[in-house]
């Protein structure tokens, strides 16, 4: 019987880049599951966790538990730090309380990153996706040290034909994202870019690859901004064979 | 403009400062890493380091009972301090009692966090600090900028110019120059203070050992040397036993400098005994509160587990980018403890009035608690200082979040909006429609957004997931599946040959070769020859030696037959013994894995004679050598000793732009006899 799958296609996705949600939901397909979309669901609550409302996450976190109960199966997010929110956020925000703590819990327990899915979910490490040139991945840092995927990531882009895995030097160190960080404090969040921009062009790479859409906005818009090349897209568009 | 952000914009302008901090970045994230990589089982020491220190935490009051009653029973004078001020209290009350004049101190955070320096300088007391990069920004009148490496932001330039001017040594930039500037300075320092301060890196509760470390040797003048000893320790600073002890050398040097073991670490029990060559006469600890009970019982007790690595600041990228004088409080005051731990700790222990807005400045990419070798959750605890939730768990609904007004209401509006979707379908249909106006597909923000600074935004799309996704389910479904190969299961990772025989002597010549030191074997009869040719080539004529009864029967008459003066260092004596340029002493035991010598004081056991000369010349017998560095730390002769030391290699610094610099305030050569 076929699989089928909630996806969680994460607030950025939705609103700035549609087009990789469609890759998204094409990668997981072609891997023969089913992709169901509960159309309730908004933000996971991130930002304002982040930013120490813990008050205003709360509400977004439950509504976001309420709308995946109705939706039985896997979860699925595109998104490292959203689906670090979900399996740890959640019970940091829930901590010590008897009726919502099961209930993320139970939410924390079937969800998953976008290519931890594929490569330790469903088993796959060659998803038949072409890309002709060269490119190299950036680690963002929840999915890396919160949810502990580099691997998967890694086996995916070395079996997509055609392309030239190339090492980002310091691919590791944070892009100076952060959420709120990047805004309340832009010089820093700035000096930190700069140097993943330089260590970036370094690679002479064609495309980076990166599995969280708030590092790809935070370097493509430092990128755009000094009329950089080359981009940064999300994983799932070199997979869907849709990266240049 | 506050003075945090004052602070980060000098930094970031600060091209001297930004070479010095992307330089320590550079290398102390790789020889941490290049340390760990050798230590099997690494993961599982940290597991259990966690353990340790939250069980210390947990149950503080009992490990500080037993830890006291042990110090008391073993004559160290304990001193409780409530507070910053009671601590300068009793350490100044101590002072007058002994007439002390001049102070040599060895790095301690404690005394920084209490303000300690000032306080005595008022008194008209003289204070100096001694270890190197402590004695640095000393002389610069600015506190430490990092915790293990004080000068860490400076360049050698800098403490060229700085040593031109405050000791006239001319111009140079050559750091074996400075550092040798620096020893003959402190030198003096060391001989002639009546008291020495130190920190406590670990107290162990079973026995009542204060265990400092010190790579430099500063470290073990200051608790030898001076006729009184006071260290500072925070309370929470204490494992349960020796061999929790053991664990720590392992993780927090490698930590730390990315060494396997310090050059030093003395274990000191008591003050020196009847009929002890060396010592001082009274020892005293200072145990500080100053809020941790506070916060043992508060939603950042995790933060007691810190053993003051530096780890986190080392891995930082805003660290990196900011360096440690650029954390201060709103007033403009230090936070005392920068980085990622200083975060947690300044507003824990100082105020989250003054300090919380730290812990904001953090992209939380969870480096820091990548890197810290007691595990201890940062980000997490970085989360709750911004949520206010710094009190009692049972105080949460109290809590106040520190996030700045706009963005509260930012992120209010945001909330109203997503927790209903048909609010949320709307706002996303504005913002499409706003993207719409994007010249290219991109916003260009003005910088007073934060994010417009340095980046463009990227307009939103004029359909959103949603309406895609509903437009799409009504096509067919995507194609069949290609044959998607199957993942093999990632192979169990063999275990590390563990059969490589080797021999203890064999691993012991070889560490200590790679600690810089020197072994050499030879048979008992020819002791005294061999050594007395090693002193002839050093231009050597008399040592500072250990007594008969504690060295190989016949060996100091065998010396003395070749020419070679024997003095034994006695108390009051010890600007002549000073001047004597080779030290011999036995070894009471060794561990192979670490390359380290143990040695405990005693009569007939000076430890000055492996302190003060430059050649520190040593006798093993290789019946004593056992594995590792806990076995040394449950030897019976530890124990029993009033102070005792670990000596793995020849004394060192990197204070000065991280370059290794071999004898500083301690032997410059270790020579090891093996018979």
């Amino acid at each position: 019987m076929t699989e089928t799958i909630q996806l969680f296609v994460t607030c950025i996705l939705d609103t700035l880049y549609p087009q990789v949600g469609e890759a998204v939901v094409s990668v997981l397909e072609r891997c023969g599951v089913q992709v169901a979309f509960p159309a309730g669901q908004t933000c996971c609550g991130q930002p304002a966790f982040n930013a120490g409302l813990r008050g205003e996450a709360r509400p977004m976190a439950q509504h976001t538990i309420r709308t995946f109960e109705q939706a039985p199966g896997r979860v699925v997010v595109p998104s490292g730090s959203c689906a670090a929110m979900i399996r740890h956020g959640y019970l940091e925000l829930f901590a010590g309380d008897a009726d919502w703590l099961p209930r993320a819990q139970a939410l924390a327990a079937r969800t998953f990153e976008f290519s931890e899915f594929l490569v330790d979910g469903l088993g796959v490490s060659d998803v038949g996706a072409v890309f002709d040139g060269t490119l190299t991945y950036h680690s963002s840092c929840h999915l890396l040290r919160e949810l502990g995927v580099d691997r998967q990531p890694h086996l995916l882009l070395a079996n997509v034909r055609g392309a030239r895995l190339v090492e980002l030097p310091g691919t590791q160190e944070c892009c100076g994202f952060g959420g709120v960080f990047s805004v309340e404090q832009p010089a820093i969040s700035s000096a930190m870019l700069e140097r993943k921009l330089d260590n970036i062009q370094s690679t002479g790479a064609d495309v980076v690859v990166a599995c969280d859409s708030g590092c790809v906005t935070n370097i493509n818009g430092g990128l755009r901004r000094g009329g950089r090349s080359p981009r940064v897209v999300h994983i799932a568009e070199i997979l869907a064979g849709v990266g240049r | 403009m506050k003075p945090f952000n004052r602070r980060v914009r000098a930094s970031l302008l600060d091209a001297n400062l930004q070479f010095a901090l992307d330089a320590n970045a550079k290398r102390r994230i790789t020889v941490r890493q290049n340390a760990f990589a050798s230590l099997p089982g690494a993961e599982q020491m940290r597991h259990r380091a966690h353990a340790v220190r939250l069980e210390v935490i947990d149950h503080l009051d009992e490990y500080l009972e037993q830890f006291t009653r042990n110090l008391e029973r073993n004559g160290v004078i304990v001193h409780r301090a409530a507070d910053a001020a009671q601590a300068v209290q009793i350490v100044l009350e101590i002072a007058h009692a002994h007439g002390v004049q001049r102070v040599a101190k060895s790095k301690t955070m404690v005394s920084e966090e209490i303000g300690l320096n000032p306080a005595l300088e008022a008194e008209g007391l003289q204070v100096v600090e001694t270890d190197l990069g402590e004695y640095i920004v000393q002389l610069r009148g600015e506190p430490p900028s990092h915790i293990i490496t004080p000068a860490v932001h400076l360049r050698r330039q800098d403490v060229g110019r700085l040593f031109h001017e405050k000791l006239g040594i001319p111009l140079t930039e050559d750091i074996s120059v400075m550092t040798a500037a620096a020893r003959k300075v402190l030198r003096e320092v060391f001989l002639s203070a009546d008291m020495g301060i130190s920190g406590v890196n670990f107290g162990v509760a079973e026995t009542g050992t204060l265990c400092i470390l010190t790579n430099e040797g500063n470290g073990r003048m200051v608790t030898t040397v001076p006729k009184v000893h006071v260290a500072l320790m925070g309370m929470e600073r204490l494992v349960p036993t020796l061999d929790d002890l053991a664990l720590m050398l392992a993780l927090l040097p490698r930590s730390a400098t990315g060494q396997k073991i310090t050059v030093y670490a003395n274990l000191l029990h008591g003050p020196r005994r009847e009929g002890e060559p060396d010592g001082p006469g009274e020892r005293h600890l200072v145990l500080l509160d100053n809020g941790r009970s506070a916060v043992q019982r508060s939603e950042l007790a995790e933060i007691l587990c810190c053993i003051r690595c530096g780890a986190c600041l080392n891995a930082c990228p805003v660290f990196r980018e900011i360096g440690g004088h650029a954390y201060v409080g709103k007033g403009g005051g230090y936070a005392v403890y920068p980085g990622p731990m200083g975060s947690v700790v300044a507003p824990a222990l100082f105020g989250q009035a003054e300090f919380g807005h730290l812990a904001r400045a953090s992209s939380l990419c969870g480096a820091c608690a990548e890197a810290c070798p007691v595990e201890i959750d940062l980000p997490r605890l970085l989360l709750r200082v911004r949520a206010g939730q710094v009190g009692r768990p049972e105080e949460r609904a109290q809590a106040k979040p520190n996030a700045p007004w706009l963005l509260s209401l930012g992120l209010r509006l945001f909330r109203w909006a997503a927790v209903s979707p048909g609010r949320f379908a709307l706002a996303q249909r504005l913002a499409g429609w706003l993207g719409r106006a994007a010249p290219g597909g991109w916003l260009r923000l003005p910088a007073l957004t934060g994010w417009g600074l340095s980046k463009d935004f990227p307009a939103p799309a004029r359909q959103t997931f949603h309406q895609r996704f509903a437009v799409r389910t009504a096509s067919a479904l995507g194609q069949a599946a290609p044959a998607a190969a199957a993942v093999a299961q990632a192979e169990a990772i063999p275990a590390a040959p563990l059969g490589i025989a080797y021999s203890l002597i064999g691993r012991f010549e070889q560490e200590l070769a790679a600690l810089g030191g020197v072994s050499v074997r030879c048979s008992e009869a020819e002791l005294p020859g061999r050594i007395a040719a090693l002193l002839r080539e050093k231009g050597v004529q008399a040592i500072l030696a250990w007594e008969d009864s504690a060295l190989p029967g016949g060996l100091l008459d065998g010396l003395r037959l070749q020419g070679v003066g024997v003095v034994h260092p006695r108390a009051g004596n010890k600007w002549e013994d000073a001047q004597l340029r080779a030290g011999l002493t036995g070894v009471i035991a060794a561990a192979a894995e670490t390359g380290s010598l143990l040695l405990t004081g005693g009569p007939g056991r000076p430890l000055n004679a492996s302190l003060l000369p430059e050649l520190h010349i040593a006798i093993l017998r290789q019946e004593h050598l056992l594995p590792g560095i806990a076995d040394l730390l449950v030897h019976p002769a530890l124990r029993a000793s009033a102070a005792a030391v670990l000596v793995s290699g020849p004394s060192r610094t990197a204070d000065i732009e991280m370059t290794l610099t071999i004898g500083v305030h301690g032997p410059g050569e270790l020579v090891v006899f093996c018979i």
